[in-house]
């Protein structure tokens, strides 16, 4: 929490709590992230994530605590972040391009201009033979493309990401996190990314989250200093190496400590 | 799916005919090989030839059963669409109905069907009731299956997205409703057909095929019977093709990759480009719509 950025705060959880029954997934969590910041959150399995993104989409209202996004307070009220999980979610019945502009059909009519839009974000990135295809004759990686794009054309402001590509292989998974890395230049989107990988984590963001579960919490915040864009050679850098050991230490010092 | 045959329309049509020939071959050959006297079995011709000689009457009967086999049809499955929608929004309701319905379905239609007489009279109403009974089990049970297919998560995503209760109904949850609907329709269409005979036999004066097939069985007219028989078959064979031709024009994205011409983008240009392949016509697309 140490960022030192002139941009503005977009999102803002505060002292956020939830309670399943007798279960505590969320004890008191509270984070902020500025406009344009890649933020990735890691932990394990059970620590809370994927209720901190339901909670920040509005579908979740926390036990305590609220949720802000350019400082408007939107706990509990859907609609105003994009969404995607690692299931792509498409809707069988509908062409890539009907499932890039669900977000206009689930709220009124699709106008001429936002299928024009959809085509051209679809054709920017290498879908445009596709338009027309229903999901089950698009392979994995071209359907979570879609989904992405869906998300994109909802809110391309705040986009939340919930592990998106932990079902592609590893070569399929190394072409999305470079194109998503583009779309985030291009588009300027603030991305809150969960995933289980924590190479992809540091590989991707601006800042690692890291959660431990039980109560699920924020245990420590790693701020990724690697300048951009990217490079496959990152992955071997002293420092790259030095956060990857440090967030390893966080996720797994504990259980080793146990054993 | 057998996607390699159904691609070749004419395959579609030849085979069916074919298997129809066939059975009607294999009638013909049990009665002459096993000389089966035709007041036992008569053959495909004398049957063909008893339908034709008593076309004016079986027209009629054709007419009548249809009459009240299409409106039960109807009529059973609209409602079994409907009240499946409605349990589905309430659990509380779905576990009220749910073992009336189960009993309703357990009552034997045929021994109510002297009850309905009763109640309702000699009229459509009795034979709608039974015919409508029939279709609106499967379809209920199905639509529901449907519903409650849809993926927790494609409603939340829709949900998060700020969708209003009902477009999340109409756009993620009813299409999902389609292909079961479908098999129920095409699960009943025959059996319902004999729903209708039934209903005519106890509560008919009219001249349905029903009436037709009792009078006659009660002058052992076997060819007579095969005539009404086949008649009746046909109906049920005719009202199959219908609602499988509409299931193939409602559910698309079941046996073909690419979206019906209407729903494409760039389908003009697409249509003029038609019959180089979609391929071909999306590329098409692709460089003319750049400036
Ligand atoms: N709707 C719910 N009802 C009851 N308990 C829930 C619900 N959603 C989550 N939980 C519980 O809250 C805790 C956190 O779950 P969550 O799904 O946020 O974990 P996660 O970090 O996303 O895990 P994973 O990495 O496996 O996806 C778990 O113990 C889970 O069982
Ligand atoms: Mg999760």
């Amino acid at each position: 929490m140490t960022t030192t950025t002139a941009s503005p705060v977009k999102i803002e959880l505060r002292d956020i709590v939830q309670r399943f029954d007798a279960n505590l997934a969320l004890d008191n969590t509270s984070l902020t992230i500025n406009e344009g910041e890649f933020v990735s959150v890691v932990g394990p399995s059970g620590c809370g994530k994927s209720t901190l993104f339901n909670i920040l989409s509005g579908i979740l209202t926390p036990t305590e605590g609220h949720a802000f996004i350019d400082g408007q307070d939107i706990t509990g009220q859907p609609g105003h972040v994009g969404y995607m999980l690692q299931k792509d979610l498409l809707l069988p019945w509908k062409s890539a391009l009907e499932n890039i502009t669900l977000g206009k059909a689930l709220h009124g009519r699709v106008s001429t201009q936002d299928r024009q839009d959809a085509a051209d974000m679809a054709r920017r990135y290498g879908l445009g033979d596709f338009l027309n295809h229903f999901p089950h004759a698009m392979s994995g990686g071209m359907r979570q493309r879609v989904a992405l794009m869906r998300t994109l054309s909802f809110a391309r402001d705040v986009m939340l990401l919930d592990e998106p590509f932990g079902a592609l292989d590893s070569q399929t998974r190394l072409e999305m996190q470079e194109w998503l890395l583009q779309v985030w230049q291009e588009t300027g989107s603030t991305i809150l990314f969960v995933t289980h990988d924590v190479e992809e984590a540091i590989f991707l963001s601006d800042r690692v989250v890291v959660m431990s579960p039980r109560p699920g919490r924020i245990q420590e915040i790693i701020n990724v200093d690697i300048e951009r864009p990217r490079r496959i050679r990152d992955l071997t850098d002293p420092r790259f190496m030095a956060y990857k050991a440090r967030a390893l230490e966080l996720i797994y010092g504990n259980a080793k400590a146990g054993a | 799916m057998p996607t390699n045959l159904s691609s070749r329309w004419w395959l579609d049509i030849l085979i069916p005919i074919a298997s129809i020939v066939g059975l009607l071959l294999v009638w013909w050959l049990v009665v002459v090989a096993f000389h089966i006297p035709s007041f036992v079995l008569p053959t495909p011709m004398a049957t063909f030839q008893a339908i034709g000689s008593d076309w004016a009457t079986i027209a009629q009967g054709i007419l009548v059963t249809s009459q009240s086999f299409v409106l039960g049809f109807v009529i059973g499955s609209a409602l079994g669409f409907l009240l499946a929608i409605v349990m589905s929004q309430s659990e509380l309701l779905y576990r009220f109905l749910y073992p009336v319905l189960i009993i309703t379905q357990a009552i034997p239609v045929v021994a109510i069907g002297a009850a309905l007489v009763i109640w309702l009279g000699f009229g459509l109403a009795p034979k709608l009731f039974i015919v409508g009974l029939i279709v609106f089990f499967p379809v209920l049970v199905n639509v529901l299956d449907g519903l409650h297919s849809v993926d927790r998560d494609s409603i939340n995503l829709a949900r998060a997205m700020g969708a209003s209760r009902w477009k999340i109904f109409t756009l993620v949850r009813l299409p999902a409703t389609f292909t079961p609907l479908f098999s129920a329709l095409k699960m009943s269409a025959t059996f319902s057909v004999t729903g209708a005979v039934l209903a005519e036999s106890t509560a008919s004066t009219t001249g349905g095929l029903g009436v037709y097939l009792a009078i006659q069985q009660s002058r052992f007219n076997t060819a007579g019977v095969f005539a009404a028989i086949v008649v009746l078959a046909s109906i049920g064979l005719i009202t199959f093709l219908l609602i499988t031709s509409w299931e193939i024009a409602a559910t698309p994205w079941r046996r073909t990759s690419v979206v019906p011409r209407r729903r494409r983008f760039g389908k003009t240009l697409a249509a003029a480009a038609s019959g180089t392949g979609e391929q071909a016509s999306v590329e098409a697309v692709h460089s003319l719509s750049r400036p």
